[in-house]
């Protein structure tokens, strides 16, 4: 017994879940009025608190197996961790989809349907918990009514679209037309485009009756929204136009036997809350149309001059304009103003009450799902006001900035978590928000009570205040630590590639640049021995071997230089920025090729522009780039002949402030295959090349705000460019 | 112009040349310097004595090519040393085949340098005197008549003084008459000294 509470209770502070399954998407006027309907009796009559979700299926205009299978994948997804303990199903198509997925989506969850026909319901084999209301668009009736309205009309238009539902109307209108009683001429407006049922429609003389079904779609497949349809037609037509759906009422139609759609929400409600409050769904049958009546618009009526009188008795008679006035103007003429005036406040009151809730609601749905999804996104939002010195922040922030529970927000506790390096950047950049209009970027790194260490991107703006001052910053937080450190691995793989590859093209000149060492020791050693010749003899020239020391001293000193220039290009680091003189750049350069040009019978000449250029940069990745070109432009040349082998360097400039360096060589060219792609990583036209050469060199350049670009030479060969932005060193006065 | 024993140096690199040439004159020897090969083959004068020191890779003209140019020139073998930085076997097969006294590599030793180079002064001194022979030879052979000429020939291939007069058609007697002529106008007594002699002819040829 005990238990038995316990468990009501713990039932009862969980609220309980209803689905609105829609077969249609939020357009379709009647399944979300009966939705709504619905929604507003569960909510009024529920004892227990309920959550009601939607879903629109959107089965009329998605048709394939797959679609249907993604979105029951979808929803069993979504109501997985909270499954639904009720689904009400509007639109016929809804029903069979969730007795097909119930399994999935909602577990045992006893069904209502809505808006699902007799026929349509028979056709299904119902597990005993799904019940529902069975609506039935009477025809006949409403055929009933146009010649109570017309009597005289002979003739009779039915239109119906192509869709699927639209197929199920035409057989079953020729079914009820021909065992109506009265005879008409009749002429079915099935299957047609909607500009062609526009255009017949417009032709109908004005003494028919017009009946309108239902167009989901027209012939070319265009879908619609059958509410929308007979506000067209009816509003082209000469003739009366009638249907048996309550939503066209209102829409132009002049009306019909129809179901409120309302009334069917508010069964459907009464039915799920007795469902919910524990009654077996077994024991409640489907009802059939629990609110059918005749009911015609008053000013579709006046429209077509058709006169009230004949209505059948019970007739709802909607959008009627009161005729109270023309009986009794002078009597009631002063308390209809007052009442007039006093429902116009009323009705600005509600209005303005129902504005005001609405957007209180929407504001707070709406920041609600801000949060979510900044949460859901690991960013942080905030305010800072610079007045009160508050800071206003979500709670996720808290998580991002490892700030305990209990702290309070407030400025001084973010800044404490701040890195002790990156305190001043924060501070400016909170500073510069509240300066500034323009949102301002800074990143900083923060230190975690555990003592990890995390990047946050801090994005700000300020808010100007009526009196144009800003007092008021905010912006967001963005973890970007991952971000970070991938861009830190990424430089260092560049810069692990950058040296890989200076190592190699070193490795290929290795036996030539060992002969530029070996030339000066050569010298060194030839100078040293004359030195010991000379101070053998008897009266040595003292001199001479002084000029033999000095030369030692020069030979040693150039040795000295190829190994720097080599240390420099084989050590990995970072990249340094410095001055560079393009010229001395490649000079050196070539000093180290000058025996591997001799080596492939290539001549190299050097056209320097005499102005000393200087860019900023550092000078081991330009070496690279200008050693690498060359190293490109020799190879390109095996197989030219001896006496047209020569390579050209020149530079010249600045243009527009961009020095400009070729390498032009009289090789093969480049392949109009290759074109385009020589830049691309790992494409190579070498047989022992890795491809990664061009990519390099281009990135270097472009990491210099410069430019690498490589063409054909008409004259034969290619030239290899790249431009580098002249800077020169600023001279402060003293 | 002196006959002294010359080396002439040709590198293309100016620090080396400046120190070979810099170790060969520590060792009194006279020496001349050209770091373009083109300069060198333009100014050298086969004339006078020496040796020729060179790099072997140098751009425009390598050292090998200049030995082949230096020996096309004249029928004179100019000694020629290889000095280079890469000593790979294929390169110094060449040039010890078209010739060269030796293929140094650098940096070279003072000793190893100077062995070749006097090695190459007796070549060359060798050869020089060989030249001289020659050339004293040939002027005493263009004294000759085309009769002497043809009876010269004859008695090198060993034919007997009756088989030439065959040959020749005429008598044995002719024959003696420029036979003995012929061995006097080129200083000859014995038949053995006419055949070396014709051998040093068919060596220059």
């Amino acid at each position: 017994m005990l238990l038995f509470l316990f468990g009501a209770e713990s039932r009862a502070a969980e609220p309980r879940r209803v689905l609105m399954l829609h077969a249609f998407n939020y357009t379709f006027p009647a399944t979300t009025l009966i939705a709504d309907s619905a929604r507003k009796r569960l909510l009024e009559r529920s004892p227990q608190p309920l959550e009601i979700d939607a879903d629109f299926l959107d089965l009329a205009r998605n048709t394939d197996a797959e679609y249907e299978s993604r979105i029951a994948m979808f929803l069993r997804t979504k109501y997985e961790k909270r499954p639904p303990d009720l689904v009400i199903t509007l639109g016929s198509a809804a029903l069979p989809f969730i007795v097909r997925h119930r399994e999935a989506i909602a577990p045992n969850a006893p069904v209502v349907f809505t808006a699902v026909s007799a026929q349509s319901y028979g056709a299904l084999q119902l597990p005993s918990n799904i019940t529902g209301i069975i609506s039935e668009f009477n025809l006949d009736k409403t055929l009933a009514l146009a010649e109570r309205l017309q009597p005289e009309a002979s003739r009779l238009f039915v239109i119906a679209g192509s869709g699927e539902a639209d197929r199920r109307w035409q057989s079953a209108a020729r079914k009820t037309i021909e065992a109506h009683q009265r005879k008409f001429e009749v002429t079915y407006l099935f299957e047609r485009s909607f500009a062609n049922l526009v255009e017949e429609v417009s032709k109908i003389p004005r003494d028919s009756i017009v009946m309108l079904l239902t167009v989901f779609a027209d012939s070319e497949g265009n879908a619609f929204v059958p509410a929308h349809v007979a506000g067209s037609l009816s509003a082209i037509s000469p003739a009366p136009l009638y249907a048996p759906y309550d939503t066209y009422i209102g829409n132009g139609s002049v009306g019909g036997f129809v179901e409120t759609f309302e009334s069917v929400g508010v069964r459907a409600a009464d039915m799920a809350l007795q469902i919910l409050a524990g009654k077996d769904p077994a024991t409640i049958a489907p009802q059939t149309n629990p609110g059918q009546a005749y009911r015609v618009d008053h000013r579709a009526m006046a429209r077509w001059k058709l006169q009230e009188s004949k209505l059948p008795p019970d007739t709802a008679v909607l959008f009627k304009e009161p005729t109270i006035w023309s009986e009794h103007r002078g009597a009631v003429v002063g308390a209809i103003l007052i009442v007039a005036l006093q429902s116009l406040i009323v009705g600005a009151l509600l209005v303005q009450r129902r504005r005001r809730l609405r957007a209180e609601s929407l504001l707070k749905e709406s920041e609600e799902r801000m949060t979510f999804a900044a949460a859901a996104a690991n960013i942080g939002l905030w305010q800072f006001d610079q007045h009160r010195n508050e800071l206003w922040a979500t709670e996720h922030c808290r998580a991002m900035f490892g700030i305990a529970r209990d702290a309070p927000l407030t400025r001084d506790t973010f800044l404490s978590a701040v890195h002790p390096d990156d305190l001043q950047t924060a501070t400016q950049a909170l500073k510069r928000s509240l300066e500034t209009e323009q949102p301002a970027i800074s990143d900083v790194r923060i230190v975690l009570p555990g003592g990890e260490v995390r990047w946050i991107r801090m994005r700000a703006r300020s808010y100007q205040e009526d009196n144009g001052e800003s007092e008021q910053g905010g912006g967001i937080f963005i973890d970007v630590t991952d971000q970070k450190s991938a861009e830190a691995e990424t430089a260092l793989q560049r810069v692990e590639i950058e040296h890989l590859m200076r190592v190699s093209v070193l490795g290929e000149l290795s036996g030539s640049i060992a002969h530029e060492i070996n030339q000066p020791l050569t010298a060194i050693l030839s100078n040293a021995q004359a030195a010991l010749h000379l101070l053998a003899q008897n009266s040595p020239d003292l001199a001479e071997v002084r000029d033999a020391l000095e030369d030692i001293v020069h030979e040693d000193n150039r040795a000295g230089e190829v190994i720097h220039r080599l240390r420099s290009l084989l050590k990995k680091g970072e990249r340094k920025t410095e001055y560079v003189n393009i010229n001395d750049l490649v000079r050196s350069t070539v000093s180290l090729l000058h025996s591997e040009l001799i080596g492939r019978d290539i001549s190299l000449r050097l056209d320097l522009d005499h102005a000393p250029f200087l860019t900023r940069g550092d000078s081991v990745q330009l070496q690279q780039v200008l050693l690498n070109l060359v190293m490109n432009a020799m190879d390109a040349m095996a197989s030219t002949p001896i006496a047209q082998r020569s390579i050209l360097i020149s530079t010249s400039g600045p243009q527009a402030g961009m020095v400009d360096v070729l390498v032009r060589d009289r090789g093969h060219g480049i392949h109009p295959k290759a074109n385009g792609r020589l830049f691309e990583p790992f494409y190579t036209t070498k047989n022992h090349g890795l491809g990664l050469g061009l990519t390099l060199c281009s990135t270097i350049i472009q990491a210099h705000q410069g430019r690498l670009t490589l063409v054909n030479d008409e004259r034969g060969g290619a030239i290899a460019k790249f431009s580098l932005p002249v800077q020169q060193p600023t001279l402060h006065a003293a | 112009m002196t006959d002294e024993f010359t080396v002439y140096l040709v590198d293309d690199d100016p620090g080396v040349l400046k120190g070979l040439s810099r170790l060969l004159r520590a060792r009194r020897y006279e020496v001349k310097a050209y770091s373009s090969p083109r300069v060198f083959l333009d100014e050298h004068d086969m004339a006078v004595p020496g040796c020729a020191v060179l790099d072997v890779s140098m751009p425009g003209l390598d050292g090998l090519e200049i030995q082949r140019v230096l020996t096309a020139a004249s029928g004179y073998h100019r000694p020629v040393v290889f000095v280079t930085g890469k000593g790979d076997i294929p390169t110094s097969v060449r040039a010890m085949k078209a010739g060269a006294i030796d293929f140094l590599t650098k940096p070279v030793k003072d000793k190893d340098l100077f062995e070749a180079i006097s090695h190459a002064e007796a070549r060359d001194a060798e050869s020089r005197q060989l030249h001289s022979e020659m050339k004293s030879i040939q002027a005493k052979v263009s004294n000759l008549t085309p009769r002497e000429r043809e009876v010269f020939t004859h008695v090198v291939a060993g034919r007997l003084n009756k088989q030439i007069a065959g040959d020749l058609g005429t008598v044995e007697k002719t024959i003696k008459v420029h036979r003995s002529r012929m061995m006097e106008k080129l200083g000859i007594r014995t038949v053995a000294d006419l055949v070396r002699m014709a051998g040093k002819l068919n060596l220059s040829r």
